[in-house]
């Protein structure tokens, strides 16, 4: 984990409602955040399990901050999710906490990839798999990272 | 179908969307609300400042998107296909397409294809114009098994 994110506590307001937790004690490739179970991310009262789209939202999450903790990626950029996929292998109970770990494979210029997984905590059951494509910098406030490249005209 | 046993239908199903919503509680959560328009029945959600992601712009959060995505499409195919119980959703796949503002977001969905086991759902959702989708999915449901 980067000094980037060792410093980085500030979550997004919807992650704080959520409950989200970086995970500091990891010291594997990317990024891994923690959700404990709650009452409101309940998908059905019946069933106390964690709803699909909590796991996608944590998921969401935690590879927008993978890239940001990449080598690559030039602090202030804005960032937008152009996809997101998510595998819901297994369902994840309440009373366990999940851990959600999203690895950026690759970042061509503009455009990162990530893959992420959620597993239990204790029981270690893998509960859904993502893939997700970034876009980095805007029109207006491009990628400092490639902004020297025009595309069509002179490289400078 | 006449216009008159076509409302019953409609009322009558909204009436298990709404029992299917009330039984999830993250959906309570986030705020999602039911009514019947012309095309069906759409799912609407009011910004709250805990919604947002990108508090700069400000934006909803993708996950919160995602998640809009995921509730209509199931509360629609509880909606079209009359269903007692919640089918499991199996996997999604999300389109971004413009950023969320912080307003009243709505959603749509349509069966792509109904079987007896999978159905394939389209959902959509918008903001100002429905012409202009803030977001799409394509999602997988397994239904519930039917009583024998």
């Amino acid at each position: 984990m980067s000094l980037f994110l060792k410093s980085l506590k500030e979550l997004p307001p919807f992650g704080q409602a959520l409950g989200m937790v970086l995970d500091e004690a990891d010291s594997e490739p990317g990024v891994a955040v923690l959700l404990p179970g709650a009452e409101h991310l309940s998908g059905h009262a019946d069933d106390g399990v964690f709803h699909t789209g909590v796991i996608l939202a944590t998921i969401d999450n935690t590879a927008g901050w993978c890239i940001r903790d990449h080598r690559d990626y030039a602090e202030g950029t804005s960032m937008a999710t152009l996809d997101l996929r998510v595998d819901f292998v297994n369902p994840a109970s309440l009373s366990e906490t999940l851990r959600v770990r999203a690895v950026c494979e690759g970042f061509d210029g503009d455009i990162a990839f990530v893959r992420a997984t959620a597993e239990t905590t204790t029981t270690k059951v893998l509960i859904a798999t993502g893939q997700a494509t970034f876009m980095l910098g805007t029109p207006s406030t491009p990628n400092p990272a490639t902004a020297s490249k025009v595309v069509g005209g002179a490289v400078e | 179908m006449n216009k008159l046993d076509q409302a019953g239908w409609a009322m009558l199903n909204l009436d298990l969307a709404q029992q299917q919503l009330m039984k999830m509680p993250y959906a309570g959560f986030l705020g999602v609300e039911l009514r019947v328009g012309p095309e069906g029945l759409e799912t609407i959600t009011v910004d709250r400042a805990d919604l947002i992601g990108n508090t700069n712009l400000p934006a909803l959060h993708g996950g919160v998107i995602g998640s809009l995505l995921d509730i209509t499409g199931l509360l629609t195919l509880v909606f079209l296909k009359s269903l007692d119980n919640a089918p499991r959703l199996v996997d999604m796949d999300i389109d971004y397409l413009r950023s969320g503002q912080a307003r009243p977001t709505y959603g749509r969905a349509e069966i792509v294809r109904g079987g007896r086991r999978i159905a394939n759902v389209r959902a959509l959702l918008w903001q100002d114009d429905p012409e202009r989708p803030i977001a799409i999915g394509r999602l997988q449901f397994l239904l519930p098994k039917a009583k024998v």
